[in-house]
């Protein structure tokens, strides 16, 4: 009956979707063949019709930043971003334009357009001539067909080049500046613009629309006029000419930002704007907690990135971090910085290391005025191993026993939750890591005892054991999961949808030459980007 | 309400006057005073034991849980003992999609979309074109919110009391008598708006069906701006008890790491009795909190979710939260009812529907729904009663009273299993 429960709660076979094993080997699979994995070239892409991703507010902010220049004041609210499998960048797919955003956008585009117009420097970066008079309509193309190209990121067509420049000479009242600015704020306000069109001609991505998929993968913002002359010129058509752009992108500063904001979405770190902890119990919370914290995670994951270069595994694994004050003081370490944050080393002897170590993780995973082994359990299960977890079944009683002498800590009165069939199937999957992580409490201080009880740790995952959380971190680590669910998220970030059967044999593929050439998260990036799958498209849906 | 000498000046003097043909409509036709629904929603249910009314009938008792709601009970009608149609596949997603769309999810995994529109669009689609907005959307822990024109199209609402009165009250706000305003800059804005419209148009020719009604749904907005701009080149509706609301506070901090739910609660009531007072609009939802919300209430020990699972015996601290709720909720019919309009209030021409995602919340459970209605809209439904459904009847028949009673003819509500087409005569007048 226990097996029948499991098999019908948690797993993940009655999600519909493919679930984890059309993706990853199972844990106790023979791990790939690493030479074999390296060399092998990837299956044929798959081909999914292509869908029309709306700018996410971080793309928006970027692009803009980009066009108009970062000393340019933007819009103090957007459209708000929705998720789906937990990434914005994939529920930029199906997310709308709603009344209140066709406001926002265009207050927006009227405040930036004139905000770039209003002295000579700022109007440089636009404006490539110096108007003749109300009428010139010759300067008038120029800003047009050079704003318009980097806006819509492709050349505007004849016709629609003409037609915004009507619409600025029609718009001054006797003043050029006045109707340049209904042109650009025209052209920030279209749907060229506010989504990503990028539809292919049935079979693969034209060059602009390559660039475009290229630039907010790499960068997180629309493609610089370079990656739009190398499309023109047809270089991304060729793998050199494509593989060239592609590190010229991840040179630049942006493609940190990008990192970090695949980072953010991948470990919910957008969540912790809105961290309360009950400073009554949690001394050490303050409103903006969770800004350091998720500040310390991107830092960490920008470091093992880009200065490291390292195994992906070090995420989990590593002693160094980065904190401030607030976050020194919740590890009991000395802030290496007055200001701002420093690099640190954790006590190597320590429980604590690596992203399940961090606030961002054992506070963000937990309740306002206690820790959670279910919620960091289930965090673990679908962000880390990608599984699905199905919601609780409903008319249940949920309700864990509060603590009293037989049970005090939370592992004793969970254990009464696991007695109950109906609970335990999905709660043993979730708890016993949420358990392991329980010697840090709800903000994630160190503790020994919860309600004067010892802590105890020790747990398994899936049939491997582990004594505390830092051997939970190298269980996770090395669990052949991981790299490969690491693999699928950023393939779905990528791609902008949710990697279906279709692209199973493709991410595998891809985890598993992420996984032979040691788990370089750089080096997946550039594959996934020059691949023929990051390319490939179907004929539009009906 | 538009005069036919106002509405001949703002076409004959000069100013480029695009208005669509319903909004002239429902201008024209609107005798007496507007019929409006408002919305109030928290998160995590309530506790059904100390919730339903001891007796039924005109003259209900309150419960405990409705005491906050003694003074207004002739106004208010509780309805009981009903349950949503729809599966329980998802704990709080499943049931407020439930009772606000009376459809069920389209996929149990996925809690991001309802898979028809709410209740506040269902009726926002008829009465939303008479006024500058069609809807007004907020709450002070509201999240995302629940308001969906369709699967994966959602108006988000405002949390902050502030940025909702700069968008009704702030630039293009008017006080009747206002003179129309004269400004080139809207008719240069309006054709901006039409040549987005040809991108829109020209775009949805190459995107799948499902892209093609997010764009239409994008068109739609963009329509509705250019109906507002068009709308400040007329006079402005001049209802009498329409003023200008105080400024709220730029922003209301966490005390003790719990939020201002009340106070924040309370601007947002002051703003939107004005903004219907004012016909800026004539539908709104109130988020007061969220499904799953874990807010630290004032006074309590724990999250709000967790407390409802994890809380023993009679939860205590449960039944003080949901109190709260009901409390925010008697604050916004206080708010409403203030507002004196003819011989009555703003409160007997509205409908407001007070619910929650779930009813009890340590199991789940969607029978035994909790349902308030505030006001009667204008006379079409009985107030001051407490109707005990004896056979646990689907809740969107109340539901499909309050959208009737508006004013929208409607055959049904809801789809699927969770499909109605008879409204509660009990509380129909």
């Amino acid at each position: 009956m226990f097996a029948l429960l499991v098999a019908s709660a948690c797993d993940s076979s009655v999600n519909g979707g493919p679930g984890p094993d059309a993706f990853v080997a199972s844990p106790d699979a023979a791990p790939p063949d690493a030479a074999s994995a390296d060399a092998a070239p990837l299956p044929e892409a798959p081909a999914l019709a292509p869908t029309l991703n709306r700018l996410t507010q971080a793309q928006y902010r970027n692009t803009i930043r980009d066009l108009v220049g970062a000393d340019v004041v933007q819009p103090p609210t957007l459209e708000p971003d929705s998720k789906a499998d937990g990434l914005v960048a994939v529920g930029a797919a199906s997310s709308t334009i709603s009344s209140r955003g066709v406001e926002i956008y265009e207050q927006a585009a009227l405040s930036l357009a004139e905000q770039v117009l209003s002295t000579p420097e700022r109007r440089a970066r636009v404006l490539p001539c110096a108007p003749r008079g109300p009428d010139d309509a010759a300067c008038m193309r120029q800003l047009v067909e050079r704003f318009g190209r980097r806006a819509w990121r492709r050349p505007l067509a004849a016709d629609e080049v003409e037609a915004v420049v009507a619409l600025g000479l029609a718009s001054g009242g006797g003043d050029f500046l006045t109707g340049a600015r209904y042109a650009l704020a025209r052209l920030l306000q279209s749907p060229h613009f506010l989504y990503r069109v990028e539809i292919g001609d049935g079979q693969r991505l034209g060059p602009y629309e390559l660039a475009t998929r290229l630039a907010f993968f790499l960068w997180n913002a629309g493609p610089d006029d370079a990656l739009l002359d190398a499309a023109a010129r047809g270089d991304l058509d060729t793998p050199e000419g494509l593989g060239r752009e592609v590190d010229r992108l991840l040179a630049d500063p942006r493609a940190r930002e990008a990192v970090r904001n695949f980072f953010e979405e991948w470990l919910g770190l957008d969540e912790l704007a809105g961290l309360r902890k009950d400073p009554n119990i949690f001394r050490h919370y303050a409103s903006d907690l969770g800004q350091s914290a998720r500040e310390e995670t991107l830092r960490v994951a920008e470091d093992l990135v880009f200065t490291q270069d390292a195994d992906l595994r070090e995420l989990l694994r590593t002693r160094t971090t980065f904190v401030d004050r607030r976050l020194a003081a919740i590890y009991n370490v000395p802030a290496t910085v007055r200001e701002g944050f420093g690099r640190v080393e954790l006590p190597p002897d320590g429980e604590r290391r690596g992203f399940l170590g961090q606030v961002s993780f054992l506070a963000g995973q937990a309740h306002p005025t206690s820790s959670s082994a279910t919620l960091r359990g289930i965090f673990v299960r679908e962000a880390l191993l990608c599984e699905d977890m199905p919601p609780p079944p409903a008319n249940l009683n949920t309700a864990i026993p509060q603590p009293s002498p037989d049970a005090r800590t939370l592992r004793e009165r969970l254990e009464v939750h696991m007695l109950d069939p109906n609970c335990a199937s999905c709660h043993t999957v979730t708890d016993h890591i949420g358990l392991g992580l329980e010697r840090f409490d709800g903000i994630g201080r160190a503790r020994e005892t919860d309600n004067g009880a010892l802590i105890e740790t020790a747990g398994e995952l899936d049939g491997t054991p582990f004594a505390d959380a830092a051997d939970l971190a190298d269980v996770i680590a090395d669990d052949p999961r991981f790299p490969r669910c690491f693999a699928r998220k950023l393939y779905s970030y990528a791609l902008g949808r949710t990697a279906g059967r279709e692209d199973a044999a493709t991410v595998r593929a891809l985890g598993d030459r992420f996984d032979a050439r040691g788990r370089r998260v750089l080096g997946l990036v550039r594959d996934i980007a020059t691949s023929d799958a990051f390319r490939t498209v179907a004929e539009v849906a009906e | 309400m538009i005069t036919r000498r106002s509405m001949l000046r703002g076409m004959l003097g000069g100013a480029v006057v695009t208005l669509g043909l319903p909004w002239l409509e429902a201008r024209a036709q609107a005798a007496g005073f507007p019929r409006r629904f408002g919305l109030f929603f928290w998160g995590n249910g309530v506790l059904p034991d100390r919730w339903i009314p001891p007796s039924e009938g005109a003259g209900w008792t309150p419960s405990p849980l409705l005491e906050p709601l003694a003074d207004l009970r002739d106004r208010v009608s509780v309805v009981t003992g009903m349950q949503l149609g729809v599966p329980n596949n998802v704990p709080h997603f499943a049931g407020a999609a439930g009772i606000l769309s009376g459809a069920p999810l389209i996929d149990p995994y996925d809690n991001e979309t309802f898979s028809v529109p709410s209740v506040d669009q269902v009726i926002a689609a008829k009465l939303g074109g008479a006024t500058r907005f069609k809807s007004l959307e907020f709450g002070a822990e509201a999240g995302q919110g629940h308001s969906f024109n369709g699967p994966h199209s959602r108006n988000p609402p405002e949390t902050s009391p502030h940025a909702l009165f700069e968008r009704v009250f702030g630039a293009g706000f008017r006080l009747p008598g206002d003179e129309p305003i004269v400004d080139p800059t809207l008719a240069l804005r309006r054709s901006v708006l039409d040549a987005v419209n040809d991108d829109l148009r020209r775009l949805k020719m190459n995107v799948s069906g499902a892209d093609r009604q997010r764009l239409d749904q994008h068109a739609e907005g963009v329509r509705a701006l250019e109906m507002r701009l068009a709308a400040l080149e007329m006079d402005p509706p001049d209802l009498a008890s329409c003023a200008r609301p105080d400024e709220p506070a730029a922003e209301y901090p966490d005390i003790e790491g719990r939020p201002q739910l009340a106070a924040k609660n309370e601007a947002f009531c002051e703003l939107i009795a004005l903004a219907l007072a004012c016909d800026q609009t004539r539908v709104f939802s109130n988020w007061f909190t969220e499904p799953v919300g874990n807010v630290l209430f004032p006074g309590a020990t724990s999250g709000h979710h967790q407390l409802t699972h994890d809380e023993p015996g009679d939860q205590p601290e449960v039944f003080a939260i949901t109190r709260q709720c009901v409390e925010a909720y008697a604050t916004l019919l206080r708010a409403i009812q203030r507002i004196p309009e003819g011989d009555e209030t703003l409160l007997d021409h509205c409908a407001v529907l007070g619910t929650s995602d779930i009813s009890l919340g340590r199991t789940h459970s969607l029978d035994e729904f909790p349902i308030l209605i505030g006001g009667s809209a204008g006379g079409k439904l009985r107030t001051g009663i407490h109707f005990r459904s004896a056979g646990a009847e689907n809740a969107g028949k109340a539901i499909l009273s309050i959208i009737r009673a508006v004013g929208v003819e409607a055959a049904s509500f809801g789809a699927d299993v969770g499909e109605v087409r008879d409204g509660l005569s009990a509380i129909e007048v």
